[in-house]
């Protein structure tokens, strides 16, 4: 999933300051997992931005909202009825939801209130941890199932690097070493032969040095 | 969840000079304590919110206390380690923890909001809570952001 953060009140209330009815909208997919954008913390942002507003002798007028997913305009369509009343939104979904409400109504600001961080898992309740970077071409069966590209702080593909300590990474020893996780794994497959094969530098042009990507399903286009 | 407002406001002062009552919310789980109703604090108006369990306490409905209109809010939990719901009380604090965090940044102070871990239908120990909120209170003043504030839900 999408992981974020809810950015900082302070930076939120600065942003919306020059607005008086705001639609704070939700999302209730990817940032609704990670406590960043779903219905609750958009109770709770509007709660807290009222009181704020409220200290100063001002009175924001403040519409909550939650959709499914704010990357399907079908979704999007739900909340036209409030946006029209309104004369910002405060979105809380991820950076590809906030620009799909802004298409969606062209002639209203459009502000995100939350920071998306990075393709990951939840761990452990109320820890996630990146996973995937996204980058076109997926190679993690050559590493025994765990991507250096997105685990490893040096993004080696021929590793280790020498510096790791205790199954930990030198740059941050709270962080696994992603290449002492392969190899245990490796080694437990029965396929620790398989790491000494070379691999050649990563091909960027299905990320993002390709520039903006899409995925075009032309069998499903009626 | 049910409240019980133990002393209405009649939007008047209390006999104790020019001092209006001040709001006091005080949130608990009915295996900690009775309802507090019983308690007689003069110059206080006291809500108390019985909860099914301290788990079920929102960050939103702290902070609606005191767009409500309340001076403090008061949460009582059950010892850590004696949760009927293992960690109800656990996640209380947390979430208290969180909304302090929020009030001082509104500049509202996250004195007003404490969470207190006290013995099952120790009522005793809740009234001295709550009095000693109340004292403080008298210090800090009454919630600068009193008034409660229309909001839209869809």
């Amino acid at each position: 999933m999408i992981v974020g953060e809810q950015k900082p009140l302070g930076e939120i209330k600065t942003n919306v300051s020059p607005y008086h009815r705001l639609l704070i909208l939700g999302c209730g997919t990817c940032v609704k997992t990670c406590f960043a954008g779903g219905e609750d913390e958009v109770a709770t942002l509007a709660s807290a931005l009222r009181l704020a507003f409220k200290q100063e002798g001002r009175i924001m007028q403040i519409t909550e909202q939650t959709i499914e997913r704010q990357c399907e305009d079908e979704f999007i369509r739900e909340a036209a009825p409030q946006v029209a009343r309104c004369d910002a939104v405060l979105s809380l979904a991820c950076g590809a939801g906030v620009q799909m409400v802004a298409s969606r109504f062209p002639g209203v600001p459009v502000l995100p209130g939350v920071n998306t961080t990075f393709l990951g898992v939840l761990e452990k309740q109320g820890l996630f941890t990146e996973k995937c970077l996204g980058c076109g071409s997926c190679f993690v069966h050559q590493f025994a199932g765990v991507c250096p590209l997105s685990r490893c702080a040096k993004k080696l593909l021929n590793g280790p690097c020498g510096g790791s300590r205790n199954g930990k990474c030198e740059v941050d020893p709270e962080t696994d070493c992603a290449w002492q996780l392969i190899i245990d794994r490796a080694k437990a497959a029965g396929s620790l032969d398989r790491l000494v094969d070379y691999i050649p530098p990563k091909d960027w042009r299905t990320s993002y040095a390709g520039g903006p990507r899409k995925v075009f399903r032309e069998d499903y286009v009626i | 969840m049910t409240t019980a407002s133990v002393r209405p406001s009649t939007g008047k002062n209390t006999g104790s000079g020019n001092i209006p009552d001040l709001k006091l919310s005080v949130f608990h789980c009915f295996n900690a304590l009775p309802d507090l109703s019983v308690l007689d604090i003069p110059g206080c108006e006291l809500s108390s919110i019985n909860l099914p369990c301290s788990s079920i306490l929102r960050e939103v409905v702290l902070l609606k206390a005191f767009e409500s209109g309340a001076d403090a809010v008061v949460v009582l939990v059950c010892p850590e380690g004696s949760c009927d719901y293992q960690q109800g009380n656990l996640r209380a604090k947390k979430r208290v923890e969180r909304v302090q965090k929020l009030l001082k940044e509104i500049g509202i102070g996250n004195d007003r909001l404490r969470i207190h871990n006290l013995s099952r239908q120790d009522i005793d120990t809740a009234e001295k809570i709550i009095r000693q909120t109340l004292a403080d209170l008298k210090k800090t003043g009454q919630n600068p952001a009193p008034q409660p504030v229309g909001s839209e839900k869809r």
